[in-house]
C-alpha cells in the first residue's frame, strides 16, 4: 500500500485494512477470515456509544501538543472532552520531567443553526487568525466534524486561503465521525495531516534518534522508563503526539527508526516515514514484559548500531528485575487452591492484544478469551505467532459494547476481569476487577506498564486485585443490574448481530 | 456599582461563538444528562457513536469526577450513525435500536435524544418513536448539538416532557417542584437538590426534586400537582416553569440562586412562609434553631477564617447560580469584598440586568464586583489578570493560572471541576457555609 499525501485525507480503516469491529469466535477462524477478506463488518441492531473519529481518542491528543493550537469545527459539544486538557495534564510534576512550557490550547468554532444553513467557512477563517493573534502558535490543527462534513464545508480551501495569512502551518484533519465505524481511522487521518503538512525534508540525519509515538493510555511513567532505557544506550526517543512540540514531529523523518508502543496506532505513521524520508520501522514487539522490552531494545539496537550496548544493558536490566518478576509469578501461582492458573479476561486495543497474551504467559496467568476493539490485516502474522505460543483461544471483537462485555465477563467468569475505566457498572463482579490501564495524566509509580519497571509494577498492580473483592462484591449486590436476565440466560454475546447486514 | 464592560470593540467580536473551552457541551448534552439524573430512565441517543461517551469527560467527569452510572456513558444505547446512514437515513437503524433496548434495558422511561446527524439529514424521529408509545413510556427529546448548549438540553428535556407525558393532576396543597437546577452542568446538583428538599420538608413542604428521586417517571408524571414551582435560577428552568403555569395553571417563584448559608436560607424560608401560607411560628422556631447550630458551628471556622482569608479581595468564575450564591455569602457573612465576578453559563439577553442587580445589590460589602458575562477561557484569563484578588473560587480551568499568575488561592466550585470528587457535597442551606469554609481551609492548611 503506498500512502498517497497528495490526498486530504487516508482511506478508512475498513477499506485500508479490512478492519471489523463485530466478531465472536475463535483467534484462529478470525485470522483466517480477515486474511482470505472473506469477513465483512456486521451491524449491531442493539449498540452503545463507544467513541468516534473525533471523539474521544484524537482530541485529548492533539490538544497535548504543546505550541500548536487545536480548532474543533463542529457544535460546541464535539470538544467538550477537551475540557479537562490543561489541568489535567499540568498535575504531572516537573521534577518527573513534564516540560514547563505548558500551555494547551483549544477554539471550538461553535457551529449553529445559521452556520448550518449558510456555512461555516467565515467562522472558520476567523478562528484560525484569532488562534494565530492569541498564541502565536507553530501549528494549528483543524479537526473536521460530523457536521461540518455533512454541510460540506471547504477546510481545504480555507486552508489554502488563509495558510498565507498566518505563521503557523495549518494542518487539516479530517476526522468527520461519521466517516468510519473504526475509532483507529482517526490515527491515520492525524497522521496522514502530520505527514502531509509538518514533517520536513530532513537536512540531515540524527542517527540516535528514535521515534516513538506513544499511546494516551500508556502513562507518565512508562514514557519515562523507555527514556531510561534509551538514554542507557545512547538514544534519545522523540515522543510524538503527546506532549510533543511541532518541532518534534518536523523531525520525524530525520529519525533513524519508528518503533512501536501500539503498532496499529503508528501504523500509518510508520509507514508514511519511510516512504517519504525513508525512516525504516518495525511493528512488533512492543515494551511490554520483560522478554518484549529484550526485543524491542534489541529490534532499535538493530537500526541504530548498538548491538553490543543492548546486551549489556539488558543483562544488568534482567539481573535486576527477573527475579522481581520470578517473585510476581510464585504468587500469582499461589494464589488458586486448585493448583490452576489464575485466569484473567482483558478487553483492550488490537495492539494490545499482542503486548498482553505474552505478558500474561510471563506472569503464569491465564485468559479464556480477548476481547478487542476492533480488527484488521495490519497485525496477522504477528497474532498468528501469538496463538502458536499461547494456543488457540476465544475471541470478541467490539468497540466497548457494555452488554457484550458483561455477557462475556459472567459467562467466563475469570478471577479477574481487566475493564475500560469507563464502562460504567462492568466492574460489578463476584470475583475481582481492574482497570486495565490509567492515562497519561497519571504519573503514580504504580500505574506503569511499559519496559522492565512497568512490568513489575502491573504484575503487582494485578497481584493487588485478587486480594479483596469487597468493593466489587457490595456493588453487585446493592445495585441493580442494567440488562434483563434472558441477556445471561442466552449464549451468544453478539445476540442482536444483524446477520444479513 | 457593578457594571457590564464590553471586552472589545464590537467589530473584533464578530463570532463571539468562537471560544476556547467553553463551559458547558451541546444541547444533546444537557438532554442526556438531564435523563440520567431521572432514575430509572434510559437514554437512547440518535446520534454518532462519540456523542454520549465523549460526554463522559465533557459532562461527567467535569461535574466534580463523577462516573455515568448505569445507563451512562459506554452503557448508553446509541444508534452510532455513519455515512452510509447519512445517505441512506437512520430511521431503521434507530427503529432496531429502540425495539432492542427495550427488550433488554432495564428501565422505567426511555428518552430518545436525537443529535446532529438526524437532524442534518432529516431523519423523522418523531415518527419512529411514536411506534413505541403505546408499548412503553417513552420521551423524544428533538435536539441537535447545534441549537445549543447543555443548558439548552435541560430545558428541551423538561419540554419534552410537559408535552409528551404530563397530564393534569389534582394539586396537593404545599407540595413544590424544584427546577432550575441543572443536572452536572450545576456541580452540586445533588446535593443541592437534597438539601433543599429537607430544607423544606422541615417547614411541612413536601418538595419533587425531580432529578434523583428514587422512582423518576412517577417524580416527572407528579409534576402538575404541585401548589407551586420553585426556579433557583434567574433564567434555567424559567421556560418550564412559564410553561407549566400556561399548561396546567402552576404558578412559579424565581429564586436568583440556591441559598447558600443561614442569611439567604433564612429570607428564602421566610418568603415561603408567606408564599404558601405556612404557619409562621414553626418556620420562625426551626429558623431559629438551625441559625443557632450554625453560628455556633461557626465559631469552630472562625479562627481559620480570620486567618487564610480576612476581607478577602475575591474573584467569582461560575454560572449564574453559583456566582449569586458564593458572592453574597462571602460579602454578608464571611466578610470578603468580591471584587469580579464572571458569569459563564451564557445567559439569555433579557436576564442579564437582572443577574447584575443581584451579583450587586444587597451586598454588605464596600466593594461591588465588576460583572463579565464572558464563556471563553482565554478572555476570561484575560479579565482576571487585570485584578489584583486573594481568592479566586472558579472552575478547575483557574486552577493553575490563579496560583501562578493571580498569587491566590483557588477552589474549583464551578463546572468543570476535575480535580476534585463530588458525590453529594453541597455549600446549600445553612450548613453550607461551613462546607465551603472546610473545602477552603483544606487548600489553605496553615501555617497558623
Ligand atoms: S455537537 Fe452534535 S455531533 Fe457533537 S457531540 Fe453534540 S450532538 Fe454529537
Amino acid at each position: 500500500m503506498t500512502i498517497d499525501l497528495k490526498a486530504n485525507t487516508c482511506p478508512n480503516r475498513e477499506q485500508r485494512a479490512g478492519a471489523i469491529n463485530a466478531y465472536y469466535g475463535k483467534a484462529t477462524d478470525l485470522v483466517r477470515e480477515v486474511r482470505a477478506g472473506s469477513l465483512v463488518n456486521q451491524e449491531r441492531e442493539f449498540q452503545q456509544s463507544s467513541g468516534c473519529v473525533l471523539n474521544f481518542y484524537l482530541t485529548t491528543r492533539v490538544v497535548t501538543i504543546r505550541d500548536a493550537v487545536m480548532i474543533v469545527h463542529a457544535p460546541v459539544g464535539c470538544s467538550s472532552t477537551s475540557l479537562l486538557y490543561r489541568e489535567v495534564y499540568r498535575r504531572i510534576p516537573p521534577s518527573e520531567g513534564r516540560p514547563t512550557d505548558f500551555d494547551l490550547h483549544w477554539l471550538t468554532t461553535n457551529i449553529d443553526e445559521k452556520d448550518v444553513v449558510y456555512g461555516g467557512a467565515d467562522k472558520l477563517r476567523h478562528a484560525i487568525k484569532e488562534a494565530q493573534a492569541r498564541y502565536n502558535p507553530e501549528a494549528i490543527f483543524i479537526l473536521a466534524s460530523c457536521t461540518s462534513g455533512i454541510i460540506g464545508e471547504d477546510i481545504e480551501g480555507v486552508v489554502a486561503e488563509v495558510q498565507a495569512e498566518v505563521e503557523a502551518t495549518l494542518v487539516p484533519v479530517h476526522c468527520e465521525g461519521i466517516r468510519s465505524r473504526i475509532i483507529q481511522t482517526a490515527y491515520d487521518a492525524f497522521w496522514h495531516g502530520v505527514l502531509k503538512y509538518l514533517v520536513r525534508k530532513p537536512v540531515k540525519k540524527q542517527p540516535d534518534l528514535v521515534n516513538i509515538a506513544s499511546m494516551l493510555s500508556y502513562t507518565w511513567q512508562d514514557r519515562q522508563e523507555i527514556t531510561r532505557l534509551l538514554n542507557r544506550i545512547g538514544l534519545r526517543p522523540n515522543f510524538i503526539p503527546e506532549f510533543a512540540t511541532v518541532e518534534q514531529l518536523r523531525i520525524m523523518g530525520e529519525a533513524a527508526v519508528t518503533a512501536p508502543i501500539c503498532p496499529t496506532y503508528t501504523d500509518y505513521l510508520s509507514k508514511g516515514l519511510e516512504q517519504e524520508f525513508g525512516v525504516p520501522y518495525f511493528m512488533y514487539p512492543s515494551p511490554v514484559g520483560i522478554d518484549h522490552t529484550d526485543e524491542w531494545l534489541r529490534t532499535i539496537a538493530r537500526f541504530t548500531g548498538k548491538e553490543r550496548e543492548v546486551e549489556e544493558l539488558i543483562r544488568e536490566e534482567r539481573a535486576t528485575w527477573v527475579p522481581k518478576m520470578d517473585a510476581i509469578r510464585a504468587d500469582f501461582a499461589r494464589l488458586r487452591p486448585d493448583g490452576k492458573k489464575v485466569e484473567i479476561l482483558g478487553s483492550l486495543g488490537q495492539g494490545r492484544l499482542l503486548t498482553q497474551v505474552p505478558y500474561f504467559e510471563e506472569i503464569g496467568v491465564s485468559s479464556p478469551a480477548a476481547i478487542i476493539q476492533d480488527f484488521d490485516n495490519l497485525v496477522l502474522d504477528e497474532v498468528e505467532q501469538i496463538i502458536d505460543q499461547a494456543g488457540d483461544f476465544d475471541v470478541l471483537v467490539n468497540t466497548f459494547q457494555a452488554a457484550e462485555l458483561s455477557h462475556i465477563t459472567r459467562s467466563y467468569d475469570p478471577d479477574v476481569a481487566l475493564t475500560c475505566p469507563f464502562q460504567g457498572s462492568a466492574y460489578k463482579r463476584e470475583k475481582g476487577a481492574t482497570r486495565i490501564h490509567a492515562l497519561r495524566g497519571d504519573a503514580r509509580r504504580w500505574s506503569a506498564q511499559a519496559g522492565y519497571k512497568g512490568a513489575i509494577a502491573y504484575g503487582n498492580f494485578l497481584l493487588q486485585s485478587l486480594k479483596n473483592k469487597a468493593f466489587q462484591k457490595t456493588m453487585l449486590a446493592k445495585t441493580p443490574d442494567t440488562y434483563q436476565d434472558w441477556w445471561y440466560e442466552q449464549t451468544d454475546p453478539l445476540h442482536y448481530i444483524k446477520k444479513e447486514a | 456599582m457593578g457594571t457590564v464592560t464590553a471586552l472589545r470593540p464590537k467589530e473584533e467580536n464578530r463570532y463571539p461563538g468562537i471560544a476556547e473551552a467553553p463551559r458547558f457541551s451541546c444541547a444533546l448534552g444537557g438532554a442526556y444528562m438531564a435523563t440520567l439524573a431521572t432514575f430509572g430512565a434510559v437514554p437512547i441517543l440518535h446520534s454518532g457513536a462519540g456523542c454520549g461517551m465523549s460526554q463522559n469527560f465533557g459532562q461527567n467527569f467535569a461535574a466534580g469526577l463523577n462516573g455515568a452510572g448505569p445507563q451512562g456513558n459506554t452503557s448508553t444505547p446509541c444508534s452510532c450513525l455513519v455515512e452510509e446512514h447519512a445517505v441512506f437515513g437512520g430511521e431503521d437503524k434507530l427503529r432496531a435500536l429502540i425495539q432492542s433496548t427495550t427488550e433488554l434495558v432495564r428501565g422505567d422511561l426511555f428518552a430518545v435524544v436525537s443529535g446532529c446527524v438526524p437532524a442534518l439529514i432529516g431523519d423523522d424521529v418523531g415518527a419512529v418513536v411514536k411506534e413505541f408509545r403505546e408499548k412503553v413510556p417513552i420521551l423524544h427529546v428533538n435536539t441537535a448539538g447545534f441549537v445549543g448548549n447543555s443548558y439548552k438540553g435541560y430545558e428541551q428535556y423538561l419540554d419534552a416532557v410537559i408535552d409528551q407525558l404530563l397530564t393534569p393532576q389534582t394539586v396537593v396543597r404545599k407540595r413544590v417542584n424544584l427546577l432550575g437546577v441543572v443536572p452536572y452542568q450545576h456541580i452540586f446538583w445533588k446535593g443541592n437538590l437534597q438539601v433543599l428538599k429537607d430544607l423544606l420538608a422541615a417547614v411541612g413542604v413536601e418538595a419533587n426534586m425531580i432529578f434523583t428521586e428514587p422512582d423518576g417517571l412517577e417524580a416527572l408524571r407528579r409534576i402538575p400537582s404541585a401548589e407551586l414551582n420553585l426556579v433557583f435560577s434567574p433564567w434555567s428552568g424559567v421556560p418550564a416553569a412559564r410553561k407549566l403555569k400556561e399548561k396546567f395553571g402552576t404558578p412559579f417563584a424565581v429564586i436568583p440562586s440556591v441559598p447558600v448559608g443561614p442569611k439567604d436560607t433564612s429570607q428564602f424560608l421566610q418568603f415561603l412562609a408567606r408564599r404558601l401560607q405556612l404557619r409562621r411560628s414553626r418556620v420562625e422556631a426551626y429558623i431559629a434553631k438551625e441559625e443557632a447550630r450554625t453560628y455556633r458551628f461557626a465559631e469552630y471556622m472562625a479562627d481559620i477564617a480570620m486567618m487564610a482569608l480576612p476581607n478577602a479581595y475575591t474573584a467569582v468564575v461560575a454560572d449564574t447560580g453559583t456566582a449569586i450564591g458564593l458572592t453574597r455569602y462571602g460579602s454578608n457573612e464571611l466578610g470578603w469584598l468580591p471584587e469580579i465576578v464572571i458569569v459563564t453559563d451564557d445567559p439569555p439577553e433579557e436576564s442579564r440586568e437582572e443577574i447584575v442587580r443581584s451579583l450587586t445589590e444587597g451586598l454588605e460589602s464596600a466593594v461591588k464586583p465588576e460583572v463579565h458575562f464572558e464563556i471563553d477561557a482565554h478572555k476570561i484569563r484575560l479579565l482576571l489578570r487585570e485584578h489584583t484578588v486573594q481568592l479566586v473560587l472558579a472552575s478547575s480551568l483557574e486552577k493553575y493560572l490563579a496560583v501562578d499568575e493571580l498569587d491566590a488561592m483557588q477552589l474549583s466550585v464551578a463546572f468543570p471541576a476535575y480535580d476534585r470528587l463530588i458525590v453529594d457535597r453541597t455549600y446549600a442551606g445553612y450548613r453550607g457555609g461551613l462546607a465551603l469554609m472546610e473545602d477552603i481551609a483544606y487548600k489553605y492548611g496553615g501555617p497558623l
